[in-house]
C-alpha cells in the first residue's frame, strides 16, 4: 500500500516533468495582482493627498448618494489627470512587451526588438511626417482622420519597416540574427535620415510640437490621447493570444510549423501587422525602448518559452514596468520630470548588455 | 495510399527533381535512397507540401497542392533532419508541439500523457523535463522523432491510414537506438500506416524497406524491393563507387550488419 503510493507519487510527479504550466499560471497571477498594486500606487502618489484607500472607497461607492471618500479637487486629479496616464501608461507597456515577445517568435529569435531593428525608427518616420507635413502636403489625409493620423503613419512606418526587414533577414524559413540586427540599423538610419530631412524643413511651432513628442512622457496623457491610441493598442493585443500556438511550432521553424499544421503565412503577416500597431500607436505617443526585451527575456526565465503564457505574462509585467518607469521619470528630478524613455533605457540598455555577456557563445550570429 | 506522378521541383529556375513517379501503400516502409545531391530531400519536401511542384500528388485520392496545412497535418507527419531551437523549452514542451494542428488519434483523454510514452518509445524515459538544448545531437533527434509520433500516433485515423515522412532519421544515431528508431517505423508499417524514409545505410534499408527508390541526379535510377534494385551494377552507377553487394570481407575482417541483431 504504501509502497503503490509513493509509485503513484512518482508517476505523477514525471507526468509533470517539464511541464512549466502551472509555474506559469501562478506567475500570471502574481503579476495580476502586481498590476493592480502598481495601479493604485500611481492614482494615489502625487501633489494631491488622495489616499489609496479614499480612492478605493470612491471608487466602490460610485455615484451613491453621500459618496465624499473623495473631495472634488481630489477626483478631478484622479479621474482627469492621474487615470489617462495610468491607462495610457498600461496600454503602452503592455503593448511594447507583447510585441517585443511575438517579434521574437516570429524571428526566431530572443534579441529581436522593436527598438532595435529599426521598427520604431519606421514608426517615427511616419510620426514626424504626420508632424511637420501635417498642415501641407498631407492635410487632406490628417483633416479626415483627425487625431488618428499619428498613431496610423506610425503604423504605417513600423509596418513598411518590418516587412523589409523579415524579407531580407529571412532565408528559406531560416532567419539569420547579424542579416536582421544589421538591416535594422540600415533601415533605421535611413528612417532617421528622412526624419532628419522633415525636423529640418519644420518651421518653428512644429519643432516644439516634434520636441515635446520626442521628449515623449506620459505627462501628457488625456481622455482624447487615450481615445486615439487606445483602440489599436486594444485591438493588436486581442489578435495576439490567437498567435500564441503557432508562434510555439515556429520556434521549430516555418517548415515544420506548416507540417503541425499551422498557416505560416497568415500568422506571420498577423504577427507583422499586429506588432506594427502595437509599435506604432506607442510611438504616437512617445519614444519607449528596451521595454520589449527586457519583459519577456525575464519571463522566459522564469515560465519558458511557451507563448500561451509568455504573451500574457509579458502584457502585465510590461506595464508593470512601465508604470514603475514613469513613477520614477516624474518623481526623481520633480518638481520637473524625466522623458520615461531616458528612465527605460538607462534601466534597460544595461540590461541587454548583461544578456548579451550570458548568451555570447549561444546566441548564433 | 500516397502517389506522385511525374513530380519535378525546380528552385530558383535550377531543376532539381525531375520525372519522378513515386507511390507508396499504407503496411509499407519506403526507402529513398541515393547520393548526396540527387534530390532526395528536395522531393521529400515537395511531398510534404514545403515546396512547389509540377505533377500530381495524391495522398489518400486527394490532391495534395489544395490541402490546408490543417488537414495535411492530419495525414502525414515529418520528421526534418535536425532542428535547433533558439528559446528554451524543455523536452515535454517540444514533443507536446505535436499535439497541436492535428490529431493524435489516441483515446479521449490519453493524449496528456502521449509525450511521456513517445519519449519512451524512443528511448528517452526520463528525458521530459530536460531542456532541449543541452541534449547531443542524437538526443535531439529522438526527441523530434517523439514529436513526429504523437502527432500521428494511431497510424490509422477514421479508417484511413497516415504516414510518417523521415528524412534522415538515424544519420545521428548510434547503432542501438538506429534499430530502436527503424523498429518505430516497422511497427508503425505493420499497424496499418505508411512510411517514406530517407535513408544512407544500404544494409538498414535492406533490412527495413520493403521498396526502395533509388534517387540520381534528380531522377528515379531504379525501384522495387531490396533484392531486385541492390545490385553491382546499380551500385556503381548511381553511388560511383565499386562495390559488391552481398561479398563478406576477406580474411580476419570484422564487420558487423544490423541483421545480425537478437
Amino acid at each position: 500500500m504504501v509502497d503503490q503510493s509513493i509509485a503513484g507519487a512518482g508517476a505523477m510527479a514525471a507526468a509533470s516533468d517539464g511541464d512549466r504550466s502551472g509555474r506559469a499560471r501562478i506567475v500570471i497571477l502574481l503579476l495580476c495582482l502586481g498590476l493592480a498594486v502598481a495601479v493604485l500606487l500611481s492614482l494615489t502618489s502625487g501633489a494631491s493627498d488622495a489616499s489609496a484607500v479614499s480612492v478605493v472607497g470612491d471608487w466602490l461607492l460610485g455615484a451613491a448618494p453621500g459618496n465624499e471618500a473623495l473631495s472634488a479637487r481630489d477626483r478631478l486629479i484622479v479621474y482627469d489627470i492621474r487615470l489617462p496616464r495610468v491607462i495610457l501608461g498600461v496600454l503602452i507597456g503592455a503593448a511594447l512587451a507583447v510585441s517585443g515577445a511575438v517579434m521574437q517568435g516570429l524571428f526566431r529569435n530572443p534579441l529581436a526588438d522593436p527598438g532595435l531593428i529599426g521598427v520604431s525608427a519606421g514608426s517615427s518616420l511616419g510620426a514626424v511626417a504626420v508632424i511637420v507635413l501635417g498642415a501641407t502636403v498631407l492635410a487632406p489625409v490628417t483633416s479626415v482622420l483627425g487625431t488618428l493620423a499619428l498613431p496610423l503613419a506610425a503604423f504605417c512606418g513600423g509596418l513598411a519597416t518590418t516587412l523589409v526587414l523579415y524579407q531580407v533577414a529571412t532565408r528559406h524559413g531560416r532567419t539569420s540574427v547579424a542579416t536582421m540586427l544589421l538591416a535594422g540599423i540600415a533601415l533605421a538610419a535611413l528612417a532617421m535620415a528622412l526624419t532628419g530631412i522633415l525636423i529640418f524643413m519644420a518651421d518653428d511651432r512644429q519643432l516644439r510640437d516634434l520636441t515635446f513628442w520626442q521628449l515623449g512622457s506620459l505627462a501628457g496623457a488625456t481622455w482624447q490621447k487615450i481615445g486615439s491610441v487606445g483602440p489599436v493598442i486594444v485591438l493588436a493585443l486581442a489578435a495576439m493570444p490567437f498567435l500564441a500556438r503557432g508562434l510555439n511550432a515556429l520556434a521549430l521553424g516555418e517548415a515544420t510549423a506548416g507540417h503541425l499544421g499551422i498557416p505560416v503565412q497568415r500568422l506571420k503577416y498577423t504577427a507583422i501587422v499586429g506588432v506594427s500597431a502595437a509599435v506604432g500607436a506607442s510611438i504616437a505617443v512617445s519614444g519607449i525602448g528596451f521595454v520589449g526585451i527586457v519583459v519577456p527575456h525575464l519571463l522566459r526565465l522564469a515560465i519558458g518559452p511557451d507563448n500561451r503564457y509568455l504573451l500574457p505574462a509579458s502584457a502585465l509585467l510590461g506595464a508593470c514596468l512601465l508604470l514603475l518607469a514613469d513613477a520614477v521619470a516624474r518623481t526623481i528630478v520633480a518638481p520637473a520630470e524625466l522623458p520615461i524613455g531616458i528612465v527605460t533605457a538607462i534601466a534597460g540598455a544595461p540590461f541587454f548588455l548583461w544578456i548579451l555577456l550570458r548568451k555570447r557563445g549561444v546566441v548564433d550570429l | 495510399m500516397i502517389e506522385a506522378r511525374d513530380v519535378s521541383v525546380a528552385i530558383g529556375g535550377k531543376g532539381i527533381v525531375a520525372n519522378v513517379d513515386f507511390d507508396i501503400r499504407p503496411g509499407e516502409i519506403a526507402a529513398i535512397v541515393g547520393p548526396n545531391g540527387s534530390g532526395k530531400t528536395t522531393f521529400l519536401r515537395a511531398l510534404s507540401g514545403d515546396l512547389a511542384y509540377s505533377g500530381e500528388v495524391t495522398i489518400n485520392g486527394r490532391d495534395l497542392s489544395v490541402m490546408k496545412p490543417v488537414e495535411a497535418a492530419m495525414l502525414r507527419a515529418v520528421l526534418p533532419q535536425a532542428t535547433t531551437l533558439s528559446f528554451p523549452f524543455t523536452v515535454r514542451e517540444i514533443v507536446r508541439l505535436g499535439l497541436l494542428g492535428g490529431r493524435s488519434g489516441a483515446l479521449p483523454g490519453e493524449d496528456e500523457r502521449l509525450p511521456e510514452r513517445a519519449l519512451a518509445r524512443v528511448d528517452l524515459d526520463g528525458f521530459a523535463g530536460r531542456f532541449y538544448q543541452e541534449l547531443s545531437g542524437g538526443e535531439q533527434q529522438r526527441v523530434q522523432l517523439a514529436r513526429v509520433l504523437c502527432q500521428v500516433w494511431a497510424p490509422v485515423l477514421d479508417g484511413k491510414p497516415r504516414y510518417l515522412f523521415l528524412d534522415e532519421p538515424v544519420s545521428s544515431l548510434d547503432i542501438k537506438h538506429q534499430l530502436i528508431i527503424m523498429n518505430i517505423a516497422r511497427d508503425f508499417a505493420r499497424r496499418g500506416g505508411g512510411v517514406v524514409a530517407i535513408l544512407h545505410d544500404l544494409n538498414l534499408t535492406a533490412m527495413y524497406a520493403d521498396r526502395i527508390f533509388v534517387m540520381h541526379r534528380g531522377r528515379l535510377a531504379a525501384t522495387g524491393s531490396p533484392q531486385d534494385v541492390l545490385s553491382d551494377d546499380l551500385i556503381e552507377k548511381v553511388f560511383d563507387c565499386r562495390l559488391r553487394v552481398g561479398v563478406l570481407p576477406a580474411g580476419d575482417m570484422p564487420f558487423v550488419l544490423p541483421q545480425s541483431a537478437a
